[in-house]
């Protein structure tokens, strides 16, 4: 049966190949190192297992379901309109399947404050799991984003990654230099029937820096796709990662954020919606390389229809690490008898000097919230709506007054189209 | 003195049911639990409702606001229209109101944010952010409740008489035609019990009526009921004025078994 299962994932495993890889690399004009190291990642491609789904980080999701069948070389259409730049933005990046990244900073802006290298393979580690060797080996659209050290932004950093074409596979490196501070909001946009994604994005935070990173995934229905995040936080470095999961059909996001240098923190908030078919399947890991370090983790889905949400959250004390405080929290909210919650956490502790506790909760919509409500004047779907943002407040209460508002208007749209189906 | 035989929809009438019978869910079957109510309540008139413990008192306020666990039988009038196929928001904004005995705690819903969308509801017209500040902070001043409840998370770690009294001040505030009072008395001091009666007293007047579920005659003392029924074993078996409170505290529940036993069979 294992055999069946895994040839099922082989074949749906989209074909690579150097001709491909030397042809794409072209198309973005890139230099030989950059090929290199793409056939250095096709190799590792090749040779990655398929995901165990036997293990609970992927028994819930089926990988296959989230492979392009194909990878490409053309862009994806003609020349795409862009977005305005939101007036408060420091700069914003598109990222284009097949095409260089624009950056647009706003006026006034230092020179060198903010710069940008397509590609964003300097720094990362090789990846040997099928979707980060793909990603690594195929990349099409790709950015670095370096904030000079000591700089201060005034505005948030937009980066907004299109899906589009069979296979969007995007690669994003932010660098935040010792000393300064940064907020950059990727959001994931664009999408539809059959479009795959496959991204992976690196935030590298330098010795003392405050950075905030935010993930937002708003793809149109019919796109599936697997979403990796990696965060280095040097020492006394302070990242913020927010993760949003609203749009697609099915949906993989990995966050794993490394507390590298002594002192450093990581803060992960994340808010997942989901309703009809959708499934969001959120994976963090905290790791704690360092001493005096301290993570927190706050993740929260509510799940309406048949939608599904699943959990997995690994809070990891390497051996040296003592001293760390590590907290992890997800609550579920189900908001019909056939969606469905998972939460799996986590331990692994190697050093006994540490504070570590986790929390997980998966309960129904409370019926009597409702009646009280309703017993109010208001409406089924407007009881709903403030007990859901009432399941949601204290997390997005712990956000900046700009990351809420951010996170807030993905939010308030979404319950309104999940409470249109639910009523 | 209420009048039984006076049509639900007439003019002098703001709350009426006929024949009402609740059904709760047992297992696999239905256990009949108010077993026939009558009940016409007059514009201006207060009613109490008293009855031993688990006599139905709270699952026929709680059916009459429609809450979904229970099956209805039988009619609801309010204001001279029928109710009882309506859902409870629709009730509400008619001008129906329910005080929770256990008023539900929502973490995260601040009191102002839940007012103003309920007064919103009930009004048919935003508030205006100005005014609204000033109907509450009146309203909690007649409440004697602290402003700063305002801000925080609605019933969420409030002490039960802090509860009751939000249950009176949306009461003030929904200004409803009919309203139903579910043990508002309980769990009250002297002196939440004192402010519990004043904001009931100053929320009553000629137009509209309350019946006022209570166990004790303390909070009648303030709110003086018009009529006094008691409910047992599914029946209203008496219906009188305040002296039927005397005896009751006097003499009990037992002396009125016989009637149940009769309206029982009456019913059978």
């Amino acid at each position: 049966m294992a055999d069946v299962t895994a040839s099922l994932i082989a074949s749906a495993r989209p074909a690579l190949d150097e001709g491909l890889l030397r042809a794409l690399a072209a198309s973005l004009g890139e230099d030989a190192a950059a090929v290199q190291r793409r056939l250095a990642a096709l190799a590792r491609y090749e040779a990655a297992d398929e995901p165990d789904r036997v293990r609970h980080l992927w028994r819930f999701t089926n990988p296959a379901a989230l492979l392009p069948a194909a990878i490409g070389t053309a862009a994806a259409g003609g020349a795409p309109a862009r977005a305005p730049r939101p007036g408060d933005a420091a700069a914003v990046i598109d990222l284009w399947p097949g095409m260089a990244p624009v950056l647009e900073t706003a006026p006034g802006l230092p020179e060198g404050t903010i710069m940008l290298a397509a590609g964003a393979d300097a720094g990362a580690q090789p990846a040997t799991d099928l979707f980060g060797a793909l990603n690594e080996a195929a990349w099409n659209a790709g950015a670095t984003v370096k904030v000079a050290a000591g700089a201060r932004l005034a505005g948030p950093i937009h980066v907004r990654v299109h899906a589009a074409g069979p296979a969007a596979l995007p690669r994003l490196r932010v660098e935040v230099g010792a000393g300064a501070e940064a907020s950059v909001v990727e959001q994931h946009v664009g999408g539809g029937p059959d479009v795959r994604v496959a991204g992976r994005t690196f935030v590298a935070a330098g010795a003392g820096a405050r950075v905030r990173h935010a993930l937002v995934q708003v793809w149109e229905a019919g796109t599936c796709g697997h979403l990796a995040v990696e965060t280095a936080a040097a020492a006394d470095a302070d990242v913020l990662t927010v993760c949003g999961v609203f749009g697609g059909d099915d949906t993989k996001l990995e966050v794993e954020a490394v507390l590298a240098g002594a002192g450093a923190r990581s803060e992960i908030i994340g808010v997942a919606l989901v309703a009809g078919k959708q499934h969001a399947d959120v994976h963090t890991c905290h790791r704690h390389a360092a001493a005096h370090t301290a993570s927190r983790i706050d993740y929260k889905a509510v799940a309406g229809q048949q939608a599904r949400s699943t959990y997995t959250g690994l809070i990891r004390i390497d051996d040296e690490a003592h001293h760390c405080e590590a907290y992890q929290e997800n609550r579920n909210l189900l908001l019909s008898s056939r969606a469905r919650a998972d939460a799996i956490p986590e331990l692994e502790i190697h050093n006994q000097e540490v504070s570590c506790s986790h929390g997980a909760t998966i309960a129904p919509v409370d019926e009597e919230q409702l009646f009280y409500l309703e017993s109010r004047c208001l409406d089924p779907r407007e009881a709903l709506g403030l007990v859901v943002g009432g399941f949601l407040e204290n997390t997005l209460a712990r956000l900046p007054d700009d990351a809420r508002a951010m996170v807030e208007s993905f939010v308030g749209p979404r319950l309104a189209t999940i409470r249109e189906g639910t009523a | 003195m209420s009048d039984q035989m006076l049509s639900p929809d007439h003019p002098s009438v703001v709350f009426a049911c006929r024949n009402l019978r609740v059904f709760v869910k047992d297992g696999d079957n239905e256990k009949l639990i108010v077993r026939g109510v009558d009940l016409t309540v007059r514009r201006g008139e207060k009613h109490a409702l008293m009855g031993p413990n688990g006599s139905g008192k709270s699952t026929l306020a709680a059916a009459l606001m429609g809450h979904p666990s229970y099956r209805v039988e039988g009619d609801i009038w309010l204001e001279g229209e029928r109710v009882d196929t309506l859902e409870p928001h629709e009730r509400a904004r008619r001008g129906l109101f329910l005080s929770f005995q256990y008023p539900v705690a929502v973490p995260g819903v601040t009191v102002a944010n839940f007012l103003r969308a309920s007064l919103a509801a009930r009004r048919g017209a935003e508030i205006p952010v100005r005014a609204f500040r000033q109907e509450l902070n009146e309203a909690f001043a007649t409440m004697s409740i602290d402003p700063s409840f305002i801000t925080r998370y609605l019933n969420d770690g409030f002490s039960g008489g802090e509860k009751k009294k939000l249950e009176i001040l949306q009461m003030l505030l929904l200004k409803p035609s009919f309203s139903l009072l579910d043990e508002t008395d309980s769990g009250l001091d002297i002196d939440a019990l004192k402010i519990v009666s004043e904001g009931i007293n100053l929320a009553s007047g000629p137009q509209n009526g309350l019946l006022l579920v209570t166990h004790y005659q303390r909070i009648l003392n303030h709110v003086q009921p018009d009529v006094v029924h008691v409910f047992m074993n599914g029946h209203l078996v008496r219906t009188g004025g305040m002296e039927l409170v005397s005896a009751l505290e006097e003499r009990g529940y037992d002396w009125l078994a016989d009637e149940a036993a009769v309206a029982e069979g009456s019913r059978a």
